[in-house]
């Protein structure tokens, strides 16, 4: 682990020993990782390594098998009573997720409502904020990922990379102190990437949100992360700063990935 | 037609006026056929216009007299309660049968099965003379003496509500498929949108999966609507009230059974046109963005 890591006092996520099966076939296996307030970590690996599914685990999208998360010093979908863990019910997991934000592959916006009514809902009916509040707070955000004047589009009437910017912008619009972002350029056509991985490097940069990107930009993961994990068949097989992992990889898997996709 | 060759597609090219209009085909098959369509059309006009058995004068006296128009106020009372209640029984059927609970799910699939399963003219029957083995209706604690309210039978299910009831049993079931079917059309990363914005189940369901759904539900829906107006001629059998009954006395009176079938016809056929006109615009209303 980085030197960082001891300099800092209480991690945003820790997750120790994780296991995860689909039925008989084993997905994750042992993960151990953390992340520091403030700190991107990019995961990269070939598909099917497991990533998407460790960052689905972090927001209790998927349930684990063993081993514990831990965010913010909360445990993730169990609750601790008497030294024993309780499964939580549906409403309290809702809670903890209020405040992990989560941008999907596929963008998953609402195609019945408008960019800015994407952006609001969740603000209004779980946080409590009055609505003229959260649509002001909407069409800041909307600013910010560069689509002001797009707040009454619907999906449909916008590319792949403005819905992932309206997807970002609704995930912010939680006031999130964690992103998670699963793939988030890989459904995008080549010349729409740049826009979407530049509101997330602005989001890297402003250094009070922690990010935590699956991703196959391995040029983004040496540009804006801090940490770069690399892993293979549910494992994680090397964890290091980019430019040591990424230029001189000690593990051979890690090393025949990077050949393969560089 | 001409057969041209390629020496002389040149000469062709300069025949041309390109000033004058092009010479569509023509259907001479469809013409023919429009005209041979229009003489049957013509003909079964003909023949019950001209028809000595039928008395197109009391159809005429019959069509705008107080009893029809208060057995079509019934029919439309029916038909409007049964659709609307069973709307609201099929969506809670359909979110039950899709719960994680086997209680719920189990209990749903129970009412589609027996109500989908027993043929309407039946349960009408049956819910119309529940009277005969059930004489008291009462809500209480199963198997203790606490009852919060009860009275007799025959006071609640009059006919008109039996009809309802019946009609609404029927048509929810299949409704309830309905819905499931257009709630199940939308995609897993809508849920896991929802959830990762810390909806629970109940906010997805109203603010994300209905109105989506929606779409898909409503053509099927519409034809359910008709259905079940069509359907509520049925109930004429525990004397509901409706069009049909009235018609069926009147000519159980005058003996004009015909002329008083086609002043039901006529206004079944004009009720069920006036709903088709509605779900055009609901259609309209819930199309795509």
């Amino acid at each position: 682990m980085s030197e960082k890591r001891e300099e800092m006092q209480n991690p945003v996520v820790e997750i120790n020993g994780v296991n995860k099966s689909y039925g008989h076939h084993q997905v994750l296996y042992d993960i151990d990782l953390t992340v520091d307030r403030g700190e991107t970590v990019c995961v990269i690996g070939p598909s099917g390594s497991g990533k998407s599914t460790l960052l689905r685990c972090i927001n209790f999208l998927e349930e684990i098998d063993a081993g514990q998360i831990w965010v913010n010093d909360t445990l993730i979908g169990y609750r601790v009573a008497n030294g024993r863990l309780h499964e939580m019910r549906e409403r309290e997991a809702c809670k903890q997720r209020v405040d992990i934000g989560m941008v999907f592959q596929h963008f998953n916006l609402f195609p019945h409502m408008t960019a800015l009514q994407n952006i609001t809902l969740s603000p209004v009916l779980n946080k409590g904020v009055p609505k003229a509040e959260a649509r002001a707070h909407g069409l800041e955000l909307l600013e910010r990922v560069g689509l002001k004047g797009r707040e009454n589009h619907y999906p449909s009437q916008l590319s792949g990379g403005q819905q992932q910017r309206v997807a970002i912008a609704r995930a912010l619009a939680m006031k999130p102190f964690l992103m998670l972002f699963d793939e988030p350029t890989s459904a995008l056509d080549p010349e729409l990437v740049g826009e979407v991985l530049s509101v997330m490097r602005d989001l890297a940069k402003s250094g009070s949100m922690t990010l935590i990107v699956v991703t196959h930009e391995i040029g983004f993961a040496r540009e804006v992360g801090d940490r770069v994990v690399f892993m293979d068949e549910g494992r994680v097989v090397e964890i290091g700063p980019p430019e040591k992992l990424l230029d001189s990889p000690k593990e051979e898997r890690t090393k025949a990935f990077l050949s393969a996709v560089l | 037609m001409t057969n041209v060759s390629i020496t002389d597609a040149k000469d062709v090219r300069e025949q041309i006026d390109p000033d004058a209009a092009v010479v569509p085909v023509r259907h001479w098959g469809r013409l023919l056929l429009s005209v041979v369509v229009a003489l049957l059309v013509l003909q079964v006009f003909w023949s019950f216009a001209t028809n000595p058995f039928i008395h197109w004068e009391v159809v005429a006296s019959f069509l705008l007299a107080p009893t029809i128009l208060k057995g079509l106020l019934a029919t439309l009372e029916i038909s409007v309660i049964a659709v609307v209640l069973s709307t609201v029984i099929a969506v809670v059927v359909a979110v039950m049968r899709m719960s994680k609970s086997v209680v719920l799910s189990t209990v749903a699939f129970g009412y589609v099965f027996v109500f989908r399963g027993i043929p309407l003219i039946v349960l009408l029957i049956l819910v119309g003379n529940i009277g005969l083995f059930m004489k008291q209706v009462s809500l209480g604690i199963p198997f203790t003496d606490i009852t919060f309210f009860s009275a007799p039978t025959n006071r609640i299910f009059t006919p008109f509500v039996a009809s309802i009831i019946g009609l609404s049993l029927c048509a929810s079931a299949y409704m309830s498929e309905i819905v499931r079917g257009g709630l199940l059309s939308i995609g897993r990363g809508q849920y896991q949108a929802a959830m990762a914005l810390g909806m629970d189940g109940r906010q997805t369901l109203r603010y994300i999966l209905l109105p989506q759904a929606m779409r898909v539900i409503v053509p099927p829906m519409g034809n359910e609507f008709i259905t079940t107006i069509k359907m509520s001629a049925l109930v004429a059998v525990i004397a509901g009230g409706d069009l049909l009954t009235v018609a069926q006395s009147i000519s159980g009176v005058n003996y004009r059974t015909i002329e008083m079938l086609f002043v039901a016809t006529f206004w079944y056929l004009a009720v069920v046109a006036a709903s088709s006109i509605i779900q055009h615009f609901v259609e309209r209303f819930t199309a795509e963005k």
